[in-house]
């Protein structure tokens, strides 16, 4: 499957005159991609398997000194000592030539209307290795085309049926949602059902289609390939921060591709980083400065804004005292943003200010020797022996991270889970542990012991505060535990459910715990894409830029503790705090909410006092520091819509305006510069295992679980029209052990209403016995959770009548 | 003899009165002025003058928004912005030609797989106001339309050789 | 007394006798030339740096703005370098062709030259004589590619279109007589070989009768004998080419010197001067005038004889007709890329030039394999005739500056670029 075969044995082969050393295995066409011989080719790829089904890398090949009768494919033929290869001669050119000639007789004369016009193999390959005139004169094929959903358009006719795209499919998304049907010329792409693709990766095998049967539907028919500027950028939604390709025309992204990076996103990225540049242009952009008097929005120029906001801060600060002003930034802000936003906060003379936006246990502080992440790089995971998932489901929440799970399981290495309810994974796990929300910690306290038991290690002390877990049985928690502690290479992953577990800290501790009993490395699935980033620009209440220790409010405690003037940055506060119930009514309180945000939403509306427009996603130059403490730099792509400017600029102009000395940064590189030189060597650190955490009492009657939805993770995403269509992103539905108490009479399909503190909605039921009793299944970040309570915490259920 | 010519030349004024012979001559002869604007000079259907963009004879405009004429024009002169109209076909919503930047090279017309932009035989125009260089998609449609019986005649008559 | 010292005089960059956008710095002694310093410049337009940014094609259209009154001869130098860097001949009618209309731009291009230095020495009636032949030749330019001087015409791998079957005719107004409507398009009613034809045997009266007005006017011939002489070996050292090489009696053209296209079949002769004054160099081209009409009767009479195709039929050079392009999957490809990407030369360097009306005309293409060049150079011929404006101007009185820039036939297209 990989390019070229892992072999140490080499063998010698001449190909087109020159001879060569090349590893046993390895096939033609990846030892000349090596060395920079074209053959021409349509279905092979080198991150998929070899097909030969397009017959284009035919190439002429003697062995022993016999030429072999047939010209033979690059992709599956291997080489051996003594080939001699001609990938050029008039034989090989021929035969390229003819199946050029086979493939476009039935190919439409669609190259004026077709979006991959201009950068289509099909036509470089014609124009390389083909005739210049048709001698085919019968009439085409036409084949219907089919509705793959709201991010992909199909133009079937045109397909050649390299089945890179049914290839991509089955081997890298897991999904096998394409097949080919028929034979011969009957041929056909499809999916069989007529249900679409839904892969969280299905945008790249519109990269892969070699013409234009698959193209991108919000891309559809806007810009030609030639006329666009490709500027690098980092995608800003997970903490993988996979890198990307913004094509600009005029100004405007119109579209993103991958940029190949081995170490991160190999050459794949989700459809999240592909399609929320959507966003970017979505009508309700904030696009000037707006002050509101009682309940009305004025617009005013930056100026009187910040003009109002310095006045608001100096006002809390004489008023109430610096420690009145809370700042909460969101987890995707660039590191240039959370460092000024942290340096003018402290010149106010507050520590209040945090990133942790979904965390709900703050009891085990911030690590002071290092910022949170994976120990374990990106590109090892898929060769790891052992990974234990803990609250996490990396499919949704990092795509790609979850592309690299997916290899190792493949490969035989077993990935293990514990979660509070089962998903929809695209391999098999090795072993899974589907508990209760409430004894998460009790089930990793039970790992622990038998890990430690397994390893001859004494039991540390502190287990014995959890009891024993009562919803998963014992043999289980044993074959994982025994797993964890075997030998090979392993990883402990926590994910966005222990992130926003109500003990989380105690996941955390026991996490690290078992890491250190099992051997394994640690990590951390930060949420958003920067929390690294956060740790560094010392954007928390606990750690200031230059390491010194502080002692702010959390994320949490403001919220709780209302402030008086709160400064939120690139959040929604209906869907991006822990507890949005929380946050309104601290809202309501106080004084001052002064919103950075590219967005204007009717949440911001009612709860902020001054709206400042943010430069979105591309359009602002910054640094993303990803869980592998990749500092990725990208600049801005276009001018800002409207007034909207990069957030790094509006903070330097409110600095200068609050007389905060330093602020005369000109670029954000400078800025860069200095959080960089602070920061030193700064690496991953795991939770600290000294101190011991005590259970907290998780019992309540109803328990909700979810994580942020895969299209709802940040405002970006929420902000992107196809996204949006898609089906991860409709309504969220409650799930249900159909075995739960509170199920009786209701049947699947029927309302519910759902209560958390203040708000309440109803929703549709579905069952799921991989949902625990005494919880439930809801996503957060979708438009009818907005202004709920926690994710992941109580809630009441009440039926709510049947649906129609 | 060529000494005592040419001395006879000298005062004779010899050659100044050949001159004035044949200039003589020129000033009696049929005048070969045309007498514009009412009377113009023929001009080949390969003419290269104002663009137009033309539509089938159903009305529907021609033009699909494959920027090829975008592309290939020397002098980035053309603008071309499209989408998806809502019958599904690739349309565009902007194209203007920006005409003073134009150099009426004819690459335009030459790569056109539909025959939508063409050349006009318009060659006498003229600009009142700053920004009227820039013709719009509207204007250059009406164009089209104005003159698509002379149009169609042209391309006819050069089809042979294209 | 006062001491009379030189003062310095501004010539152009507006003067009707700076042929363009010269500008001249005299420096004087009374009337006498001391120094001519010319400063060239204003009519640049990176044309070379221009090329350096789009496929080859695409600038073809630039090169016809050089010198822009020889325009498809510097389209041909231009595209005789491609053509050289990709190893591509173009098919016989072609090359007839492009020698034809070679021959008729030097005609041009000599006929506005013979008239605007008429005016500049004083002899208002060649330059209408001129003029009116010009415009038949520009009908010519116009009846092939539509346009009567930027033709765009010469393509890498053949011309554009094939010569038209008829020529466009005059319609009947109120002002011409049917009779006087019959005459007027008498030339127009067979093809366009036909009308050049047609073209060639009035046009051998016209320079008849420029030479009567000119060549033995005493007038004439106190302005142009023994003004700026240039020997023969000071004109090689000087770089120059064309009629000023010529004129000082070095009998050197690129066109029978270094053939191209079929030159090599052509009968015509070469004249040169012997003197190197601006007279000799007046004589050789009106000669030249009378050879070109010989070079394109050959021509015609080859044109008329033979059939064929005037493109290569390499469609990945040059595009495919239109008629295929509608209709088939490999010819629809190929004409989307030429007319997007072009066309990809293997790398490597080449000079090619011709035999422009002025000079030698040289177009020099580094190609690094990409679609467009990577460096373009242009051997305008004008350039090195306008640096030796001061050797030939020093000495002379002012009113002779006119007649030297005349006999440079300079236009500031090429000379700046």
């Amino acid at each position: 499957m990989s390019a070229v075969v892992e072999n140490t044995e080499k063998v010698s082969i001449e190909i087109d005159g020159q001879t060569v050393e090349v590893p046993k295995g390895a096939s033609i066409i990846a030892v000349a991609d090596e060395l920079g011989i074209d053959i021409p080719r349509f279905c092979y790829h080198s991150k998929l398997s070899a097909p030969a089904n397009c017959r284009m890398c035919l190439v002429d090949v003697e062995m022993g000194g016999r030429p072999v009768p047939k010209p033979l494919p690059a992709c599956i033929t291997t080489v051996a000592e003594g080939m001699v290869v001609r990938t050029a001669s008039e034989r090989a050119l021929k035969a390229q030539q003819g199946v050029m000639e086979f493939l476009l007789i039935n190919h439409p004369l669609d190259c004026p209307i077709c979006d991959q016009g201009g950068e289509c193999e099909l036509q470089d390959l014609a124009l390389g290795y083909g005739r210049s005139v048709s001698r085919f004169v019968e009439r085409k094929r036409v084949v219907k085309d089919e509705n793959l959903g709201p991010l992909i358009a199909t133009e079937m006719t045109r397909c050649i049926h390299c089945t890179r795209c049914v290839r991509f499919l089955d081997e890298i998304a897991g999904t096998s949602e394409l097949g080919a049907m028929h034979r011969g010329e009957h041929t056909e792409i499809g999916t069989l059902v007529g249900d679409g693709v839904h892969s969280e990766l299905s945008g790249n095998i519109i990269d892969l289609c070699p013409v234009g049967a698959l193209t991108s539907r919000p891309y559809r028919f806007t810009a030609r390939a030639w006329e666009m500027t490709s500027h690098a950028g980092i995608a800003p939604h997970d903490c993988l921060g996979s890198n990307i390709e913004l094509h600009q025309l005029r100004g405007r992204i119109k579209r993103v591709v991958p940029r190949d990076n081995e170490a991160i996103n190999e050459c794949w990225i989700s459809d999240r980083d592909r399609f929320s540049y959507e966003g970017v242009v979505s009508e309700d952009r904030l696009l000037a400065p707006l002050l509101r008097e009682g309940n009305q929005w004025h617009e005013v120029d930056w100026q009187t804004a910040l003009e109002a906001v310095a006045n608001a801060l100096r006002d809390t600060v004489d008023a109430h005292g610096a420690d009145a002003v809370g700042c909460l930034i969101s987890p995707s802000a660039t590191t240039e943003e959370m460092a000024l936003h942290s340096l003018l906060m402290r010149a106010l003379g507050s520590d209040n200010i945090d990133t942790r936006l979904q965390r709900a246990d703050f009891r085990d502080g911030t690590s002071t020797e290092g910022f949170p992440g994976l120990e374990t790089a990106f590109s090892k995971l898929d060769s790891q022996d052992v990974v234990l998932l803990i609250g996490a489901y990396p499919r949704h929440e990092q795509p790609l991270l979850n592309h690299r799970l997916r290899k190792a399981a493949l490969a035989g290495g077993k990935v293990l889970a514990i979660n509070p309810c089962g998903f929809d994974w695209n391999f098999d796990l090795a072993q899974q542990a589907i508990a209760h929300v409430g004894e998460l910690p009790a089930v990793l306290a039970a790992v622990a012991r038998v890990v430690a038991r397994e390893k001859g290690t004494t039991e540390p002390a502190a287990l014995a505060a959890w009891k024993a877990p009562t919803t998963v049985s014992s043999e289980t928690i044993e074959k994982l535990a025994v797993i964890v502690a075997g030998e090979g290479k392993k990883t402990i992953l926590l994910g966005a459910l222990a992130e926003g577990h109500p003990a989380g800290a105690e996941l955390r501790y026991l996490g690290a715990l078992i890491a250190e009993l099992s051997g394994a490395g640690y990590g951390a699935l930060t949420p958003g894409a920067n929390s690294a980033g956060a740790w560094l620009a010392g954007a928390l209440p606990d750690r200031r830029a230059d390491g010194s220790a502080a002692n702010g409010l959390d994320a949490k405690a403001m919220l709780s503790d209302p402030r008086k003037a709160y400064v939120l940055h690139g959040l929604e506060p209906d869907h991006d705090l822990q507890d949005p119930q929380l946050a309104e009514q601290a809202f309501a309180a106080a004084e001052h909410v002064i919103a950075f945000s590219s967005w204007d939403t009717p949440a911001l509306r009612q709860q902020a006092s001054i709206l400042l427009p943010l430069a979105a996603f591309g359009e602002t130059a910054g640094t993303f520091v990803n869980a592998n403490g990749h500092w990725q730099i990208f600049g801005g792509v276009g001018q800002p819509l409207g007034e909207a400017r990069p957030g790094w600029r509006v903070l330097r102009v409110l600095g200068n305006i609050l007389e905060t000395p330093g602020f005369d940064y000109e670029a954000p590189d400078q800025i860069h510069a200095e959080v960089k030189a602070q920061a030193g060597e700064a690496a991953v650190a795991r939770p600290s295992i000294e101190n011991a955490l005590t259970p907290l009492d998780a019992s309540a009657d109803m328990q909700r679980v979810g994580i942020l939805g895969l299209y709802g993770v940040d405002a970006l995403s929420r902000h992107a029209p196809s996204l949006q269509a898609t089906d991860q992103a409709q309504p969220a539905e409650v799930v249900l052990n159909p075995a739960d108490e509170v199920v009786k009479g209701l049947s699947e399909g029927d309302k519910v209403s759902v209560t958390q503190s203040a708000a309440s909605q109803t929703f549709i039921v579905r069952f799921d016995n991989r949902v625990p009793v005494g919880s439930f299944w809801l996503p957060g970040g979708l438009e009818n959770t907005a202004g709920l309570g926690p994710m992941n915490g109580p809630a009441t259920l009440v039926a709510a009548g049947t649906s129609a | 003899m060529q000494a005592v010519k040419s001395f006879f030349d000298t005062f004779l004024l010899t050659e100044l009165l050949k001159g004035m012979k044949l200039t003589g001559k020129h000033l009696f002869e049929a005048k070969y002025t045309l007498e514009y604007p009412e009377e113009k000079a023929p001009q080949s259907p390969r003419f290269r003058g104002l663009h137009a963009l033309r539509r089938y004879p159903n009305g529907e405009e021609r033009c699909i928004a494959c920027k090829l004429c975008e592309a290939v024009c020397p002098a980035l002169a053309i603008t071309i912005e499209s989408e998806q109209r809502d019958d599904g076909t690739r349309r565009t919503t902007r194209y203007d030609i920006d005409l003073f930047k134009c150099i009426y090279c004819g690459f335009c017309e030459e790569s056109c797989p539909v025959d939508s932009i063409v050349e006009t035989r318009i060659h006498e125009y003229h600009f009142e106001q700053r920004g009227e260089q820039i013709i719009r998609k509207p204007e250059l449609l009406a164009m089209g339309e104005k003159y698509e019986a002379q149009l169609a005649e042209d391309r006819m008559a050069d089809a042979p050789y294209r | 007394m006062a001491e009379i010292n030189s003062y310095t005089v501004n010539f152009g960059p507006q003067h009707p006798a700076a042929h363009g956008v010269l500008r001249l710095v005299l420096e004087m002694e009374g009337e006498v030339v001391r120094r001519a310093d010319p400063h060239i410049g204003l009519l640049h337009r990176a044309t070379e740096k221009l090329a350096e940014t789009k496929p080859y094609n695409q600038s073809i259209g630039y090169m016809d703005r050089l010198d822009y009154v020889s325009m498809m001869c510097n389209e041909h130098a231009y595209v005789l370098a491609i053509e050289k860097l990709l190893g591509i001949t173009p098919p016989e009618r072609a090359q007839y062709i492009r020698v034809m209309f070679d021959e008729i731009t030097r005609i041009l291009n000599h006929l506005l030259w013979i008239g605007a230095h008429g005016l500049d020495v004083g002899a208002m009636t060649v330059f209408l004589y001129a003029f009116k032949e010009r415009e038949e030749l520009m009908d010519c330019y116009e009846a092939v590619s539509g346009a009567r001087m930027h033709a765009t015409y010469y393509r890498p791998g053949g011309v554009y279109r094939d010569l038209p079957d008829t020529m466009p005719k005059y319609r009947s107004s109120e002002f011409r007589s049917e009779k006087n409507l019959k005459q007027m398009n008498e030339d127009r009613e067979g093809n366009m070989l036909d009308f050049i034809e047609g073209f060639c045997s009035r046009f051998l009266v016209t320079v008849d009768e420029i030479e009567t007005l000119l060549t033995d006017n005493r007038i004439w011939k106190q302005r142009l004998v023994d003004v700026a002489v240039v020997s023969p070996e000071r004109a090689l050292q000087l770089g120059f080419t064309g009629p000023m090489l010529r004129g000082s009696g070095v009998e050197w053209d690129l066109r029978r010197k270094r053939p191209y296209e079929v030159y090599d079949r052509m009968d015509f002769d070469i004249p040169v001067g012997t003197n190197g004054d601006c007279y000799d160099r007046y004589l050789i081209r009106m000669e030249e005038l009378r050879q070109s009409v010989k070079i394109i009767r050959q021509c015609v009479e080859w044109l008329r004889r033979h059939e064929g195709p005037v493109m290569i039929q390499d469609h990945k050079v040059a595009p495919p007709s239109r008629e295929e392009m509608k209709d088939d999957m490999e010819s629809l490809i190929h004409h989307f890329k030429l007319f997007t990407e072009g066309y990809c030369p293997p790398e490597g360097e080449v000079y090619a030039s011709i035999e422009a009306p002025k000079g030698e005309f040289g177009a020099y293409i580094v190609s690094d394999g990409a679609n467009k060049p990577y460096r373009l150079k242009l051997r305008a011929p004008g350039f090195a005739h306008m640096a030796a404006m001061d050797e030939l101007a020093k000495g002379h009185m002012l009113a002779d500056v006119v007649t030297i820039m005349g006999t440079l036939d300079i236009v500031f297209g090429e000379v700046d670029r």
